[in-house]
């Protein structure tokens, strides 16, 4: 995608007057990170559109800069070039941030949710704690949907059980439901299947799909091949860059 | 679930690490507690004495005055003293309403060390004392051999009115023969609530001649026609000018004396404290700065949900004034425990410095005392979090879940 694509693509969530089907537009993203005088090429050239609804498998070995992709396109850093754009909010316009680091918090908890390898449950809340957590940073408060997210992943009996009680699986739906409190536009799961077992991870996905069937985007990086061939689109990554799968 | 909920979880995760930071703080805010109550105590008790004497101004023989009030509000052995004379002059200045001459002595028991404490005193000094009502008729004459007793006393040595004392059972070889001993209980006071409770009263005369002290007094207290600053002054003046080898001040300076030694010992102590809660608030300040350390996943997976830096350091904020708060008012209940104990102690340790402290309840529950130590404590979590929870909001997420990966 060329960067007039989008602009025109920010323009249209901006006017509100054309249904915009972009989450995130990223073109010609690059990031170097910088140990000393050596320099790190984790990602170079990325240019890459998701769309809502869809559902992304961002596919490659250990080091091939996934993590590094998810946090881009999540606002959790931001590149070295490139132009990002979430949500129709431009985080970097050719290597020039645009948007604040508050703004940029502000525009992830809106708009994006999360979901990591660890699950990082916050070992002395319940279930339903840790799902609400979210809603602490916004201000606001939903226990009746936080129920129904739990309930919605199968756990509707363990609200008040602490991660201690749950299954590498359970804890990972409670994270999953958790990611979704916010109401998200795109959900993000890097590596969400690499601490559970293959009939834990089959579920997990199952989970993915319907959430995805409800018309959520979703974007998982994952080095399973067997996974991401169930999977609609897969970018495949190497050393950085995008390569034919 | 709110931050302080969520704070409060946190801080019990390692439940140990914050019982001791608690009683860090705890203990410093205790001292400081029990320091600030007693000095209020100290000077409340002070004040009630003097406005129980009913006077305004004292007259001693030249000597240390503070040592010679101390003796006046306490009771005890001086030997200094002027001629009974002496007090009919002072009847007779310009500005006095009332004056009582006081003759006093002690007894001390050798082997028990157990003082009994002698007031020779006339009708004058129960006017002075508007608020005495006792079981009894009261002395009949000048030179009755009878005694009134306080409350205490009555009670410690089991006699009532109409009962005779026996001052030869306290061998001191100094009280006569046996007819001298023996005298009648014409009263015993109802409670006062002040020294009086602990001393044995007889007519002026009749202790000259117990103890052998004939046309003696120690002190007149004055009480003043008018106590504006002017009017005392100048009645304290008047008194002056009576000459003799005599001291006259008025009873606030006593006030004020003691209050300006307490002040020294607290000024002292205070720094002491001090130190304490600086080095509480220290040891709480590493205590949350360990817990950031420790829980920097936990913080940049609070980032990657949505938490802005403002929200990281508001919660870690949150721990550390909770933590102090919580520390202060375990101190303060610590020290309200164990109030009796502590001013115990404190009695033990400055009774070199004071030789007696007023009887009344030293340490006890002032609302603002408890507000300055709630305030202080909050203040001491503001300050002492402010690092820790800077440090914590300036976690890059991606940097944290980096590392846990």
């Amino acid at each position: 995608m060329t960067k007039s694509a989008v602009l025109e693509v920010e323009r249209a969530f901006e006017s509100e007057a054309l249904p915009n089907p972009y989450v995130v537009t990223a073109v010609n993203l690059g990031k170097i990170y910088r140990r000393g005088v050596e320099e790190i090429h984790a990602l170079q050239d990325i240019s890459v559109t998701f769309q809502q609804g869809q559902f992304y498998c961002v596919l490659g070995p250990s080091g091939a800069g996934k993590t590094t992709l998810l946090n881009l396109l999540g606002g959790m850093d931001v590149p070295t070039s490139g132009t990002l754009a979430i949500a129709g909010r431009t985080v970097m316009e050719e290597g020039w941030v645009r948007l604040s680091e508050g703004a940029r918090d502000r525009l992830r908890r809106e708009n994006i949710g999360f979901i990591f390898t660890e699950f990082f449950l916050m070992p002395t809340l319940t279930a339903m704690e840790n799902v609400q957590m979210p809603l602490l940073w916004s201000g606001k408060e939903d226990r009746k949907y936080a129920v129904e997210l739990l309930e919605r992943v199968g756990l509707g009996h363990r609200l008040t059980h602490r991660p201690a009680e749950l299954s590498g699986g359970e804890m990972q739906r409670v994270a999953i439901a958790r990611a979704l409190i916010n109401r998200p536009k795109l959900l993000l799961a890097d590596e969400p299947t690499g601490n559970v077992d293959t009939k834990t991870r089959d579920s997990i996905f199952e989970l993915f799909r319907e959430l995805n069937g409800e018309g959520l985007a979703i974007v998982l990086a994952t080095h399973d091949r067997e996974l991401a061939g169930h999977i609609d689109h897969v970018i495949h990554l190497h050393e950085g860059c995008i390569v034919e799968g | 679930m709110e931050y302080i909920r969520l704070a409060m979880k946190n801080l019990l995760r390692r439940k140990v690490r914050t019982i001791l930071s608690l009683l860090g703080i705890g203990v410093a805010i205790a001292v400081l507690y029990s320091l600030l109550e007693f000095q209020k105590g100290y000077e409340k008790g002070l004040q009630g004495q003097l406005d129980q004497l009913g006077a305004h101004i004292m007259v001693v023989p030249k000597g240390c005055p503070y040592e010679a009030a101390t003796i006046v509000l306490h009771g005890g052995k001086w030997p200094r003293y002027m001629e009974e004379s002496y007090f009919d002059q002072i009847k007779g200045v310009s500005g006095v309403s009332q004056a009582a001459p006081i003759l006093m002595d002690a007894i001390i028991d050798p082997a028990t060390k157990d003082s009994k404490i002698f007031l020779g005193i006339t009708d004058e000094y129960g006017r002075l004392r508007l608020k005495w009502k006792m079981d009894g008729p009261g002395f009949s004459n000048e030179k009755a051999r009878e005694v009134i007793l306080g409350t205490s006393i009555a009670t410690k040595l089991g006699l009532k009115t109409g009962d005779t004392f026996h001052l030869r059972q306290d061998a001191s070889g100094r009280a006569g023969g046996k007819d001298d001993a023996d005298l009648k209980v014409v009263g015993v006071l109802d409670r006062t609530g002040t020294q009086d409770d602990g001393f044995i009263f007889m007519p002026l005369h009749t202790l000259q001649q117990v103890f052998k002290l004939p046309g003696k007094i120690v002190v007149v207290l004055v009480r003043a026609k008018k106590i504006d600053g002017a009017s005392l002054d100048k009645t304290m003046q008047n008194l002056r000018a009576l000459g003799g080898n005599m001291n006259v001040f008025p009873l606030s300076e006593l006030l004020n004396n003691a209050s300006q030694l307490m002040q020294v010992t607290k000024v002292f102590v205070l720094a002491i404290v001090l130190v304490a809660i600086a080095i509480g608030a220290v040891g709480v300040l590493n205590t949350i700065l360990m817990t950031v350390f420790e829980r920097t996943k936990e913080i940049g997976m609070m980032k990657a949900i949505g938490a802005s830096p403002k929200d990281i350091f508001t919660l870690i904020w949150t721990e550390t004034v909770l933590l102090c708060t919580v520390g202060g008012l375990l101190g303060i209940g610590i020290a309200i425990v164990s109030s009796r104990g502590i001013e115990w102690f404190f009695r033990k340790a400055l009774a070199s410095q004071f030789s007696a402290l007023p009887d009344t309840t030293l340490i006890g529950i002032s609302p603002g005392i408890v507000l300055l130590c709630v305030v202080l404590s909050v203040g001491l979590g503001v300050l002492a979090g402010f690092y820790p929870a800077w440090r914590a909001s300036a976690v890059k997420p991606i940097e944290a879940i980096r590392g846990a990966n």
